[in-house]
């Protein structure tokens, strides 16, 4: 019981596991100090120079470009969530790390498409 | 052999079910992963269900049962970790996210279980140890109402409820592909039928237990 009690305390002391981009606006963060950034990768944003992969992400309100020096999971892909681990510089978030971040969706290659807007006609 | 039938069917059905294009063939897990733990909290609820009747009644029955199944939902809680952690390590790119409220609270829910039927081993007076055990089955539930509602309450990396989550019920539309929703419900009531059978089978070792403990003089001891 009192792990419980401690462990629903301590979570919800720590709520946000990440900022969203447009949360970002109303934070301040020094230099170095490590955040996590979540969005979805903007189409036509990814492009790969040596060792570093540079995108965009957003919210659908706030884009912000990354540097990213890391692991890239197999899903990493455009329109995709991703969850970053790094620091501010300027306007660009330098990371080297990333979580992929599947939405809720399945659908199977010979299955009809799920899409709300089918239903709503 | 009742035991092996639903599990053969529910591992095959697994294997040769339809996938997610996106995530491709590791989104075969979630006949794994949602499954077993849907009937981890089934297990725990009638723990908690048949603690509340061993509480007020006394009666052994109702501790066998009550132990029963949450020695079965220790395995499906032990097998939902493993195939998250394997489909985590697919998806999002790591076996384990430290600040996930729900893979946290699932593992706490874990040792809850796995020390409610390891302390039985501690005390040889057994109608003592099951009145403990029956607090600990009582207050336990709380856990599951938290997990269900964990991915709403704290943003994290774990996805959001497919089936059981407000939008679904209230349209009635999961956001699957019918195919994917017809395996994984067929998965939910295999999963179900193991751990009816399973339980079935712990049930006759904790009734000799408390035969042993009720009887003396009946067993010849060596």
């Amino acid at each position: 019981m009192l792990v419980v009690y401690a462990s629903t305390v301590i979570a919800s002391r720590n709520t946000i596991y990440y900022y969203t981009t447009s949360e970002t606006l109303d934070i301040e963060t020094s230099k170095n100090e490590r955040i996590k950034l979540g969005g979805f990768v903007v189409e036509n944003s990814i492009s790969k120079d040596g060792e570093f992969t540079s995108f965009t992400i957003t919210d659908g309100n706030k884009d912000i470009k990354i540097i990213f020096d890391g692991f890239i999971p197999d899903l990493f892909q455009e329109n995709m969530g991703v969850i970053l681990d790094g620091v501010f510089d300027d306007d660009t978030f330098f990371a080297d790390d990333m979580l992929v971040k599947h939405d809720n969706e399945y659908v199977s290659s010979d299955g009809e498409t799920y899409n709300v807007e089918n239903y709503s006609k | 052999m009742m035991l092996y039938g639903p599990l053969f069917v529910w591992l095959a059905l697994s294997i040769f079910g339809p996938y997610d294009v996106t995530q491709g063939v590791s989104s075969k897990l979630l006949y794994i992963h949602v499954p077993t733990v849907w009937v981890a909290y089934l297990g725990y609820s009638l723990t908690f269900l048949y603690s509340l009747m061993y509480f007020f009644t006394k009666k052994p029955k109702y501790d066998s049962i009550a132990v029963a199944n949450a020695k079965s939902g220790v395995i499906f809680t032990i097998v939902t970790l493993l195939a998250g952690s394997y489909w985590g390590k697919q998806t999002w790119g790591t076996w384990w996210v430290w600040g996930d409220a729900r893979l946290n609270l699932t593992a706490i829910l874990l040792l809850v279980y796995l020390g409610y039927v390891a302390s039985r081993q501690f005390n040889k007076d057994l109608a003592k140890t099951a009145k403990n055990s029956s607090f600990v089955g009582i207050f336990g539930i709380i856990q599951i109402p938290i997990l269900h509602f964990s991915v709403i309450w704290w943003r994290s990396v774990h996805q959001q409820a497919s089936i059981l989550s407000q939008e679904t019920v209230t349209s009635g539309d999961a956001p699957m592909s019918t195919d994917i929703l017809i395996t994984l419900l067929l998965s939910v009531l295999l999963v179900t039928l193991v751990h009816v059978f399973l339980t079935k089978r712990f049930r006759v070792s904790n009734d000799i237990m408390w035969d042993d403990y009720l009887n003396p003089k009946s067993r010849a001891k060596i």
